[in-house]
């Protein structure tokens, strides 16, 4: 009986889980994130891809085989709890943007072994064909193609352009290595590639031509690499990096199977969601394009209402299927708001500087410079071109000269118009208490030629040039 | 009040809204997780924000020229258009961010250090316009707008980069924000203070009495002068002043002044009783017992 009840469980478990994932996947990406609506309706719209384990996109799935979650920092999720728009087949319109990464390493200056025989031309001649025959497939005039070379060294030949005569042209600049240039940096070069190639908008496939395995410098040498120094890479490291990108890379694998071959490409291209072609055979070769192009067509469009947890970058995760055999990526968008991130608590002392400013605003708005003087005083608005030895003189005398001489209880010097010693005296009247003043040069008070004249509070004399104004302010 | 004093008023006002709409700000991003939508969020911040800055930035006219009834009308208006500017702004600025965010943060190498303040700072250069303009469309003066435009712009953008570069250069210090924003306050105080001294055709400077000293820029293209509160250059504590004793207009670039009520209020130039009279540099002109010099600054 006890046989029966966990063979019933394990048939039950299992048909569970067949039920729930329509196709294992090989491989989940999400190859794009538009925020281009977030701010509107809150809309963030993922392009999530799922490849079998040929690297053939997985077609036929609905909203309820996927899960979304979102994090503020990669580690602790929150599960979105609704997709507001699912799509199978998103409406991909712009081209695919593609860069070719061709060893040069000294291997493949060997001759071409194929069907057990010793071609006459050498693998590079073969990997040049083979770039050819794609760009002959290349059909969507939107596409763009980009060129690298990498043996000891990762060489841009060229950014991705739409011009593919250029590339060709561009295959046959292709040096052969010299010396110690001549080891595969595949990793390394894998990971600069990406590092440039992210800088791309819009979806990105990578595909490599390799015939042989990672053999770093530094490792085979013990002499520091000019650019990646004693740091030898991992695969999972350009692996990590792609799928954070949404950049898919399809191998393509050159020489005999004999050889020994990079072991890791076929996970580097499964596990960003491209695929393992072989050179050899040419017709599989022509299919590389379509293959991407169908891969690109077949992406789910899945749409989800972003959560609020403040963060400069969100990480999404989309998961698909469910229990042990689940696959799941994710990937971060730019989630940064005008102001920035908060403080870590609310304190009501964040009030202060409000209320300070408030005070502040307050204070100003009490200080209104009012005149205090109460005394009659002349002050020099304005010296013009003279030089006025005294700024301010009160008048608490029964006369005050003004004059060119540092006599003078007001010393106006250096001006256009010569002043005289005595030039204006100003004479005050203890009977009218008021001020009068007598001239003895040329002055104006308030533009008017005068000889003699009773002054006013806020009158202007201009003396020599020098602009001066009498306060009497006593009432 | 000098034109000194002036733009130091105005630079202190700056840090008063600086620090103000600081305090709010930071109030409102603790509660963000509870905003239903960036969109919200965005409003919210932008135009509380905005309001702050604008109402301080309204009331700086009232509050330099000691006016009361100015202040009041002015920190209403600075509210209006700046919460009006924040939203527009802060949307702006959000919008940039979202769009180009996801694709910068993946493409350009210099994104954090260039691309990002940037864009950020046209953000803050809009906000600082319609806090600038809120005192222009108080007074309903062309003039005054553009100076609002020119200085509120200029001192956003370049207090902006400052708030921005201050965030960069010290991110792990938790008032660079509040130090940026003081510095924002400060630039759009002295952008609009330079602005408004270029701006202008000329000031009149009140020669005697209780507020001697203060100058009164020609900014816009009618000024009322009397003892009444609503005046451009109120004459308060001089006697024989009307409430409405006289006008300033500027007509293609020259400034006139002629006396209100039919001629009746007296008015004097250069001690010559006149009803209206074409201004030239360095006239003295006397209204009730006081005395303004006309004159470039």
């Amino acid at each position: 009986m006890k046989i029966l009840t966990v063979l019933k469980r394990i048939f039950v478990f299992t048909i569970l889980i067949f039920c729930s994932v329509p196709v294992l996947a090989q491989s989940v990406r999400i190859s794009q994130i538009d925020t281009s609506s977030l701010l509107i309706n809150q809309n963030v719209r993922l392009y999530v891809g799922l490849s079998d384990n040929k690297g053939l996109p997985i077609t036929g799935c609905t909203a309820d085989n996927f899960s979304l979650f979102e994090s503020q920092d990669g580690k602790t999720y929150t599960r979105i709890p609704q997709i507001t728009a699912f799509n199978p087949r998103a409406n991909y319109e712009s081209g695919i943007n593609f860069l070719l990464l061709i060893d040069n390493s000294g291997s493949m200056y060997r001759s071409m072994k194929a069907r057990g025989k010793f071609l006459k031309s050498t693998k590079i001649q073969h990997a040049k064909n083979a770039v050819a025959t794609f760009l002959e497939s290349v059909s969507n005039p939107e596409d763009t193609v980009g060129i690298a070379v990498y043996n000891t060294y990762y060489q841009c030949l060229s950014d991705p352009v739409k011009d593919k005569a250029k590339i060709t042209r561009q295959l046959s600049e292709i040096q052969k290595p010299e010396g110690e240039a001549g080891y595969t940096e595949i990793y390394a070069s894998l990971f600069r590639a990406v590092e440039e190639f992210k800088q791309v908008k819009g979806r990105k496939a990578l595909i490599i031509l390799s015939d042989g395995e990672n053999r770093p410098y530094f490792l085979n040498t013990k002499k520091v690499h000019p650019d990646f120094g004693t740091k030898t890479f991992s695969y999972t490291e350009p692996v990590r990096y792609c799928q954070e990108e949404g950049i898919s890379v399809f191998a393509i694998n050159f020489g005999d199977p004999r050889e020994r071959k990079e072991r890791h490409l076929k996970e580097i291209a499964y596990e960003t969601g491209g695929a393992l072609f072989d050179a050899r055979d040419e017709s599989e070769l022509r299919n590389v394009y379509s293959r991407i192009a169908d891969q690109i067509v077949n992406e789910y469009m899945i749409d989800y209402p972003a959560t609020m947890a403040p963060a400069d970058k969100k990480f999404v995760k989309v998961v698909y299927g469910s229990g042990p055999l689940k696959k799941e990526a994710s990937r971060f968008y730019f989630s940064s708001t005008v102001f920035g991130l908060p403080m870590k608590n609310f304190s009501l002392f964040m009030l202060i500087p409000l209320l300070a400013s408030l005070c502040l605003a307050w204070i100003l708005s009490q200080i209104s410079f009012k005149n205090k003087r109460k005394e009659a005083f002349l002050e020099v608005l304005n010296a013009g071109q003279t030089k006025a030895v005294t700024k301010m003189f009160t008048l608490n005398k029964g006369r005050t000269v003004i004059g060119g001489s540092t006599r003078a209880d007001m010393t106006i010097i250096g001006g256009p118009v010569p002043v005289k010693e005595n030039h204006a005296t100003i004479v005050f009247d203890k009977q009218k208490k008021n001020y009068t003043v007598i001239c003895d040069g040329e002055i104006t008070v308030n533009n008017k030629p005068v000889k003699k004249r009773v002054l006013e509070s806020g009158d202007v004399l201009d003396v020599g040039g020098a602009t001066i104004v009498f306060n009497d302010d006593r009432e | 009040m000098s034109l000194l004093k002036r733009r130091i008023f105005l630079c202190l006002i700056g840090i008063c809204a600086g620090l103000g709409a600081w305090s709010v700000a930071e109030m409102i991003l603790c509660f963000q997780v509870d905003f239903p939508s960036y969109l919200v969020f965005t409003l919210s911040l932008g135009g509380v924000f905005g309001g702050i800055m604008g109402g301080f930035f309204g009331s700086s006219d009232g509050i330099i020229m000691s006016n009361k009834y100015r202040i009041r009308t002015g920190i209403i208006h600075g509210i209006l258009f700046g919460a009006l500017g924040g939203v527009l702004g802060f949307l702006t600025g959000q919008a940039v961010l979202f769009i180009a965010g996801e694709y910068l943060l993946h493409s350009m190498k210099e994104f954090n250090r260039i691309g990002l303040p940037v864009s950020r700072a046209l953000g803050w250069s809009l906000l600082g316009l319609f806090a600038g303009v809120a005192e222009g469309i108080r007074a309903r003066s062309v003039e005054k707008i553009r100076v609002g435009i020119i200085g509120g712009l200029s001192g956003g953008l370049l207090g902006g980069l400052a708030l921005e570069y201050a965030r960069i250069i010290f991110p792990d210090i938790m008032l660079a924000r509040l130090t940026g924003l003081l510095i924002l306050g400060v630039c759009i105080g002295i952008m609009y203070g330079f602005a408004e001294a270029r701006l202008s055709f000329g000031v009149f400077t009140l020669l005697n009495g209780r507020y001697k000293g203060k100058d009164f820029l020609v900014n816009q293209r009618r000024l009322d002068v009397g003892d009444s509160d609503s005046c451009d250059i109120v004459l308060k504590g001089y006697r024989e002043v009307n409430p409405m004793h006289a006008k300033v207009h500027v007509k293609k670039d020259e400034v006139f002044i002629k006396s209100s009520g039919d001629g009746r209020a007296p008015l004097f130039v250069n001690d010559d009783k006149i009803s209206s009279h074409r201004l030239k540099i360095g006239d003295v002109i006397k209204i009730g017992t006081a005395k303004l010099l006309y004159h470039y600054k």
